[in-house]
């Protein structure tokens, strides 16, 4: 069942209601919400019983740049939502393109989260240094893990648009449904880092 | 039996590791001056620092010789693994057993002997401290036989599963390695008390075991060579 | 038939072996970590060296013969470790998955088990000894049983990948994606060796108990998966065997994933 195949042989397939990519990979998705949820519960918690300290230490981020690494985040999700629907549609060279330029925005989004780190680190704002910081770094850098984890998967899109024997459509599903995880996971904790206050 | 597709070139070469390493882990039993008499639980620090201090060299060099060739088994652990292949199982997995437990138990004996080094490279440490390095030494060398105890009965495992008419080894050896087994058993439980035979230095946890041990390279030794020649690798002298 | 006759006839017999020996180990392990010795969930890092003492005291018995019988049953680890290997070597893959995890989890066993075992004896067999030392014993301890487990993150990232490129189908897709969130949770206890206090510290929420949670989840389903390999193999070489009819309908929904 390849891609190629399925997009010529039976349009009716996009009509017909279908979970798009794997049902393991939802399964994943489920799973890590699940615990990423429950890091959000802990951080809550802590935060209503020291708010004043959490909101002190909070000062330091800039919102700004927060906005800006969730405006990359979101349009890299963009990026790859087109990069499917040009897969199905049989576009692989626009297809591979769009990949391109989701892990372009990617690597920007690193770019400015270390940039953020280095900066605040600077400033004295380190791991260590108070309850707010040690949940800060903790969940942008599990965030930034996944992050890394998601280039790996953007080399599997690249490398399965690159050869016609190798076109998956539900495999590149499967990936993007991965890097959407990735960018609502950073919604989140933009939210409850940056804007709860 | 694949003896005929997979190679046996060499471990003549590694069988015959086994008398050298022999010598020279008996050698370094006897040079410890704390093996023969063991040392006791019950000294107390003072006693324990003073015993680093009068005896530095023959601990350092004994421990250094056992800290080279603690893994020296483990190649003829090896060939056991591959006469485990002419056994008449469906799966490695029973080769994987001992595979995973070869490499474990190495690493324990290792650590003891790191433990009694650390003890003798300042005897002028606080005796407290030396004393509990010492502990640490005889609890890892002493109790640290799971993986030693797991090896006899995934061996004792493998030859009761070896259904077939000339299995690799006599039926016996199986019975022997549990008994090997069951001898480290109280071992295990030297931590519990500091005088009596389940001390560290007691007749069970130490000689019983340590004995065993040997008994045990010995007896498999020669079973392992008879499975070798066997299998067409002629193991004897001038062969 | 009964399952020592099974056993003694079963061409499977030395599968279902260490598969019995894995779930006997890990249920011995948890009821001497969790009852016996109560080192789990672990005592709290920030402990004075007074305090540690009595954490000692309290225990004497149990850390002591507790851990005694991981001394003797300790070895019994490597079942799992060989049956997982097993599993791996029925893959498409190359052969390095499986011998890469069988190194990797075999010298896992010392820091794995062995450390916290001498650790805890040691200081629990003088309970006179200064209390520095016995709060260095108990750091000791502690830290080298929860802070190694970057050898297990590695371990899943292998089998991980493993099942995702295998084509034999020995393991549902989903329990590929599970080893990525069981590594996953190994990397947030390494802050463990950092902080003494808060949700990253041995014991805290984040790096001890939703991690626990994490792994326990994920031992249960191998465990569970691992029985389901046994029953379908055919001891050949190639594609794993479908469910049979009447398993797939027992078996637990998301295993259906393998029979399809």
């Amino acid at each position: 069942m390849t891609a190629v195949e399925d997009v010529h042989a039976d349009p009716r397939v996009d009509e017909v209601e279908h979970v798009p990519g794997e049902g393991d990979m939802w399964f994943f998705v489920l799973f890590e919400s699940l615990v990423f949820t429950s890091y959000f519960c802990v951080y809550l918690y802590y935060r209503a019983q020291h708010e004043q300290a959490f909101l002190k230490a909070q000062a330091a981020l800039t919102l700004p740049l927060g906005i800006a690494e969730t405006i990359l985040l979101l349009t890299s999700s963009w990026a790859i939502a087109r990069c499917v629907q040009q897969t199905r549609a049989g576009r692989y060279l626009s297809a591979q393109r769009f990949a391109m330029v989701t892990a372009g925005l990617g690597i920007a989004f690193l770019g400015c989260k270390l940039a953020e780190w280095v900066r605040l680190i600077g400033d004295g704002h380190t791991f260590t240094s108070s309850e707010f910081m040690q949940h800060f770094f903790f969940l942008t850098g599990m965030h930034a893990i996944h992050l890394l984890i998601g280039f790996v998967v953007l080399g599997v899109i690249v490398y399965q648009l690159a050869d016609p024997q190798r076109r998956s459509r539900q495999t590149i599903e499967t990936c993007s449904t991965y890097w959407h995880t990735v960018d609502l996971f950073w919604v989140l904790i933009f939210a409850l880092l940056y804007i709860v206050r | 039996m694949d003896g005929s597709r997979v190679s046996r070139s060499g471990e003549r070469a590694i069988f015959w590791t086994l008398p050298a390493v022999a010598v020279v882990w008996i050698a370094a039993f006897f040079l410890f001056p704390g093996f023969v008499p063991p040392m006791s639980p019950k000294a107390s620090a003072a006693e324990v620092a003073a015993f680093y201090r009068d005896h530095l060299s023959r601990v350092r060099y004994s421990m250094i010789l056992f800290n080279w060739f603690c893994v020296a088994l483990i190649p003829i652990l090896m060939l056991l693994v591959e006469r485990m292949r002419g056994m008449a199982h469906r799966t490695p997995v029973l080769r994987y057993c001992v595979i995973g437990v070869a490499g474990a138990a190495p690493i324990a004996f290792l650590t003891s002997t790191v433990f009694w080094l650390i003890a003798a490279f300042r005897p002028d440490r606080s005796p407290a401290l030396t004393q509990m390095c010492n502990d640490l030494a005889w609890i890892t060398f002493t109790c640290g036989v799971p993986f030693l105890i797991a090896l006899c009965v995934f061996v004792a495992v493998a030859i009761a599963y070896d259904d077939q008419e000339r299995p690799v080894f006599p039926r016996w050896v199986a019975r022997f390695n549990l008994v090997i087994a069951l001898a480290l058993v109280p071992s295990c439980f030297a931590g519990l008390t500091l005088d009596g035979a389940f001390a560290w230095n007691g007749f069970v946890s130490f000689w019983v075991k340590n004995v065993a041990i040997a008994v045990w390279i010995v007896v498999m030794a020669v079973v392992l060579r008879n499975a070798m020649d066997r299998d067409g690798i002629a193991v004897g002298v001038g062969a | 038939m009964s399952l020592v006759a099974s056993l003694r006839t079963d061409a499977k017999r030395e599968l279902w072996f260490v598969w019995y020996s894995t779930v006997a180990f890990y249920s011995l392990y948890t009821v001497v970590f969790f009852v016996l010795t109560r080192t789990q969930p672990p005592g709290h890092p920030w402990l004075t060296p007074e305090q540690a003492v009595g954490w000692f005291a309290d225990r004497h018995s149990g850390l002591l013969v507790g851990f005694a019988l991981i001394f003797v049953l300790g070895g019994f680890s490597a079942t799992s470790i060989a049956l997982i290997t097993y599993s791996i070597r029925r893959m498409s893959v190359s052969r390095a998955y499986a011998y890469s995890y069988l190194i990797l989890y075999a010298i896992a066993a010392i820091p794995g088990f062995v450390f916290i075992c001498v650790a805890m004896t040691v200081g629990a067999m003088r309970p006179d000894r200064d209390p520095v030392l016995m709060h260095w014993l108990y750091d000791f301890g502690f830290l080298s049983f929860s802070g190694t487990m970057g050898v297990f993150l590695v371990g899943s990232l292998i089998w991980m990948a493993a099942i995702l490129l295998d084509k034999n189908g020995v393991f549902p897709r989903w329990f590929g994606y599970l080893n990525l969130c069981n590594a996953l949770t190994e990397v947030v206890i390494a802050p463990s060796w950092i902080f003494q206090r808060g949700v990253l510290a041995w014991n805290g929420v984040i790096a001890w108990w939703i991690d626990v949670a994490v792994f326990g989840m994920y031992t249960v389903v191998f465990i569970y998966l691992l029985r389901n390999l046994i029953q379908r193999d055919d001891l050949g070489t190639g594609p794993v065997p479908a469910l049979p009819p009447g398993a797939a309908r027992r078996a637990h929904p998301l295993a259906k994933v393998i029979a399809g």
